[in-house]
C-alpha cells in the first residue's frame, strides 16, 4: 500500500500543519511509514503553498510527488497548479466555497472555510479538512487522526480543534453515505 | 366458578323488552351478567364503555334497537360508531376487541337474546379475565407535602408580586375570560383552596406556561397548578376531564402489568426496525387519538410517527420500537392523578431497561419533557438519554450532504408549549426550518417563548374559551398569508382542526395543518456529488 498525497492552498492556511498531522498520525498511531515535503519560501507566505505526503505501509524510498493518488485543494490557485497531475483514478477534494473545480472533475467538496468561520475560528479550516480528508480517503485512522490533532495544534486550542475536526469528519461520513444512499436509488426519505 | 364480571348496557326501548320478558320467566340468563337499562345505546360514549373495563369488567355488551327502529333517530348509527371506535382502541391496548360487541334486539326475540347472552360469557370465559385489574387508589389522610399550605410553600407562591404580568400575559385571558392566575394564588394563600370556584379555575388553567415566562419573581405556576390538583384529585375533588375522562381511562388501564399492547401491527412495510437496537423509538399515544377523532377531525398524527421512523431510516438508524408501549403518562400527571402516573412510569421505565437500548427518540413534545424530566423529578431514572427528533434531525443534517425540495407552500408555526417553555428549545424547530430550503416561515406575532397556547392540555378544562383562543390562533396564523401551519405536538394538531370545525366559521378558518417532521420527511433528500 502506498498513498501519495498532495495538500494545497494558500500559505496561511494551515496546509502544511495539515500534511504534518495526517503524515504524523500514519507514522506515530497507525504503525505506518510517512515522509512530509512541504512548501517554504515565498509560496508558504501567501502564494500557492503544498505538503507532499506519503504513506506506505513499506519503506519509502522517494519523498517527492509527481502524481499524487489525493489531492486536497483549499485555493483555485493549487487547484490549478496541481490538477494535472493527480491520477485518472485519483480523489480529489476540495474548499467548496473556494474552489471550482473543472466540470466533469468530480471529486468530493467540503465548505471547510465556511464552517470554520461559522464556528468562530476560520483558521481551524484545515483541521475541518483533514476531519473531512480521514472520513473519504480512510489513508489514515479516525483515532490516530484524532489523537495526532489534539497533539499537533497550540496548548489550549485543542478542544476548538478537535470539534472542527469531528465535524469535517461527519460531513465526510454523510457525504459517502449521500452517495452510497444516491446510488442505491433512496434519495428521500420516501424513495 | 371464577369471578367474572360482564356488563350488558340496555335499550331501555327494544333489548330492555325482550330481557324482561327473558326475567319474568325465570330463564337462564348468565348470573356474571350486569345488566344496566340506558335510554338509548347510542348515549354510551366511548369513555363509558372504556370505564367499564378500566373498572373491572371482563367484558361489555352493548345492546341497542334495530337499526331504522331507534326512537331517537341516529341511536343505532352513533353505538355502531362509538363501539367499533373503542373496539380498535381495546385492540391496540391489548385488551383485546372482542371483549367488547355490540348487538341490536327488538322485543320480539327474547329467546335469540338469551342464546346470545350465554354466547357472549362463553366466549368471555375463554378469553379468561381482562388484564385490567381495577386498583384500589391509597387515599385518606393527605401526606403533609400535599396541603395547600405546603403546596403554597414549596413553590414558593408567596414570592408572587401581585403584579398582573400573568393576567396579562395568560392564553384563557386573552381569549376573553375572566381568568387571573394571581388571583387563584392569592385566594389558595388565604386558605380558599376548597372553594367550589377556585378548584373550577385551577382545573381550567391550560399550564400553557406563559404566566412562569413572564413572572418576574419566577414563580412556577404550572409545577404550582399541577401540585394542587394532586391535592384536588387526593380529596377526590377533580373537575370532569374533557372527552368523558376517555383519555385518562385508557392512561390508567395502561398501568396494569399484564397488558400487552399490539402497539406497531400496523407500521408500513417499508420502515425498517430492529428489536435490540441500541437507540429506542417511543411513539406515544397518537394511534389512540387518530382513531378516537376519526370521525369527525380526521387527524392522522400516526403519520407523525410513521415519518419520524422514516427520517431514522434515511439516517440509517433502525429503531428498537417496544410492541407493548404505554402510555408517558404526561396527562395523569397534570391531572393530578401521580398515584397511576408513577405506576406507568416505573412500568415505562422496566421496559427502556429490558430493551437494552441507550437512547430513546421520541417525536412528541409531551413525551420527550414526561420521560427527560418529570420521570426523575419524580423518582423514577431512565437507563437512557433522552432525545426528541428535532435535536436528533438537527444533529443529522448538521452533518451535512442533505438538501430540501421547496415544500411548495409558505408556513407558520405553532409552538408546542413544552418545547419551547418548558424546554426552553423553542429554537430547535427553527434551526430545522431554517435548513429546509425554498420554505418560507412567516412568523406569527406571538411566537418561540411567548407563542399563545392550543388551547388545551391533559384532556382537562376545555371550554368555550379554549375554542375562542384556538379561533384566534388559527386567524393569527392565516393573517401571516401562510397556507400551512406547520405544528410540533400532536395534540396541537387536534386543538386546531377542531377548531376548523366550527359550522359557522369554517370557510375562515380553514388552513393545511402537518406536523413539521412530516415536512421534513416530504422534503428531505440526500444531495452531494
Amino acid at each position: 500500500m502506498q498513498k501519495k498525497i498532495v495538500i494545497t492552498g494558500f500559505g496561511g492556511q494551515g496546509v502544511v500543519l495539515a500534511g504534518r498531522i495526517v503524515g504524523k498520525a500514519a507514522a506515530i498511531r497507525d504503525g505506518l511509514e510517512s515522509t512530509l515535503v512541504q512548501s517554504y519560501g515565498p509560496e508558504s507566505r501567501g502564494g500557492a503553498c503544498s505538503a507532499q505526503v506519503t504513506i506506505a505501509d513499506r519503506q519509502i524510498n522517494y519523498p517527492y510527488i509527481q502524481h499524487p493518488d489525493i489531492l486536497v485543494a483549499m485555493s483555485q490557485a493549487g487547484y490549478e497548479k496541481y490538477k494535472a497531475l493527480l491520477i485518472p483514478e485519483g480523489i480529489l477534494i476540495v474548499d467548496q466555497d473556494l474552489v471550482t473545480p473543472e466540470a466533469g472533475a468530480g471529486g468530493f467538496s467540503v465548505p471547510s472555510t465556511r464552517f470554520a468561520e461559522e464556528m468562530g475560528l476560520k483558521m481551524i479550516a484545515n483541521i475541518i479538512m483533514v476531519g473531512f480528508f480521514t472520513a473519504i480517503t480512510d489513508a489514515i485512522t479516525l483515532e490516530a487522526a484524532r489523537q495526532t490533532v489534539r497533539e499537533s495544534v497550540p496548548k489550549g486550542t485543542e478542544e476548538k480543534n478537535l470539534k472542527a475536526f469531528e465535524k469535517g469528519w461527519a460531513y465526510g461520513r454523510s457525504s459517502l453515505k449521500a452517495r452510497a444512499k444516491k446510488a442505491a436509488g433512496q434519495i428521500g426519505a420516501f424513495a | 366458578m371464577p369471578d367474572y364480571k360482564i356488563i350488558v348496557f340496555l335499550c331501555n326501548w327494544g333489548p330492555h323488552a325482550a330481557f324482561q320478558h327473558l326475567q319474568d320467566q325465570g330463564a337462564d340468563i348468565p348470573s356474571e351478567i350486569k345488566m344496566i337499562r340506558i335510554p338509548c345505546s347510542g348515549r354510551i360514549t366511548k369513555a363509558l364503555l372504556l370505564r367499564s373495563f378500566e373498572m373491572g369488567a371482563d367484558g361489555v355488551m352493548l345492546l341497542g334497537c334495530q337499526s331504522g327502529t331507534c326512537r331517537y333517530g341516529s341511536g343505532t348509527r352513533s353505538a355502531h360508531g362509538n363501539t367499533s371506535e373503542t373496539c380498535r382502541i381495546l385492540d391496540l391496548m391489548g385488551i383485546g376487541a372482542d371483549r367488547l360487541q355490540l348487538d341490536n334486539f327488538l322485543p320480539d326475540r327474547p329467546q335469540v337474546l338469551l342464546a346470545r347472552l350465554q354466547a357472549f360469557v362463553r366466549q368471555i370465559y375463554e378469553m379468561g379475565h381482562s388484564p385490567i385489574l381495577p386498583h384500589a387508589s391509597v387515599r385518606g389522610e393527605a401526606p403533609a407535602a400535599l396541603t395547600p399550605e405546603a403546596i403554597v410553600a414549596a413553590h414558593d407562591v408567596f414570592a408572587c408580586q401581585d403584579c398582573g404580568k400573568c393576567t396579562s400575559a395568560c392564553s384563557l385571558a386573552l381569549a376573553g375570560k375572566p381568568y387571573s392566575p394571581r388571583e387563584i394564588a392569592n385566594r389558595i394563600i388565604a386558605g380558599r383552596a376548597d372553594d367550589p370556584d377556585v378548584r373550577q379555575a385551577v382545573n381550567a388553567c391550560l399550564t400553557c406556561g406563559l404566566c412562569y415566562e413572564r413572572c418576574p419573581s419566577a414563580v412556577n405556576f404550572p409545577a404550582f397548578i399541577r401540585s394542587m390538583r394532586a391535592y384536588y384529585h387526593h380529596h377526590r375533588l377533580v373537575e370532569a376531564p374533557t372527552h368523558g375522562g376517555f383519555f385518562q381511562s385508557m392512561m390508567r388501564a395502561m398501568t396494569a402489568e399484564n397488558l400487552l399492547p399490539r402497539r406497531w401491527r400496523d407500521l408500513p412495510a417499508e420502515i425498517r426496525t430492529r428489536a435490540g437496537a441500541p437507540v429506542l423509538f417511543f411513539g406515544g399515544c397518537a394511534p389512540y387519538f387518530d382513531i378516537f377523532f376519526n370521525r369527525f377531525l380526521g387527524v392522522q398524527t400516526a403519520r407523525i410517527l410513521e415519518d419520524s421512523l422514516r427520517l431514522l431510516n434515511f439516517f440509517d438508524v433502525e429503531p428498537a420500537v417496544l410492541e407493548n408501549e404505554t402510555c408517558c403518562g404526561h396527562d395523569l400527571l397534570w391531572t393530578g392523578d401521580r398515584e397511576n402516573f408513577l405506576r406507568l412510569a416505573r412500568r415505562n421505565a422496566r421496559a427502556f431497561a429490558d430493551s437494552g437500548a441507550g437512547e430513546l427518540v421520541t417525536a412528541c413534545p409531551e413525551c420527550y419533557h414526561t420521560l427527560a424530566h418529570d420521570y426523575p423529578e419524580n423518582g423514577v431514572p431512565l437507563p437512557l438519554t433522552v432525545t426528541h427528533i428535532h435535536e436528533f434531525l438537527e444533529r443529522e443534517i448538521d452533518k451535512g450532504a442533505v438538501g430540501f425540495k421547496p415544500l411548495g407552500a409558505t408556513v407558520t408555526f405553532q409552538d408546542a408549549c413544552r418545547q419551547s417553555r418548558f424546554d426552553g428549545r423553542s429554537d430547535l424547530p427553527r434551526k430545522l426550518l431554517a435548513r429546509m430550503t425554498g420554505t418560507e416561515l412567516l412568523e406569527m406575532p406571538e411566537s418561540g417563548s411567548g407563542a399563545v397556547c392550543c388551547g388545551n392540555s391533559a384532556w382537562t378544562g376545555c371550554d368555550a374559551y379554549s375554542k375562542s383562543l384556538q379561533v384566534k390562533r388559527i386567524t393569527s396564523a392565516r393573517q401571516t398569508g401562510s397556507e400551512v401551519i406547520l405544528t410540533a405536538c400532536p395534540k396541537c394538531q387536534i386543538h386546531l382542526r377542531c377548531a376548523m370545525e366550527d359550522a359557522m366559521r369554517a370557510e375562515d378558518l380553514q388552513l393545511e395543518t402537518m406536523d413539521l417532521t412530516s415536512a421534513i420527511a416530504r422534503t428531505i433528500y440526500w444531495e452531494g456529488s
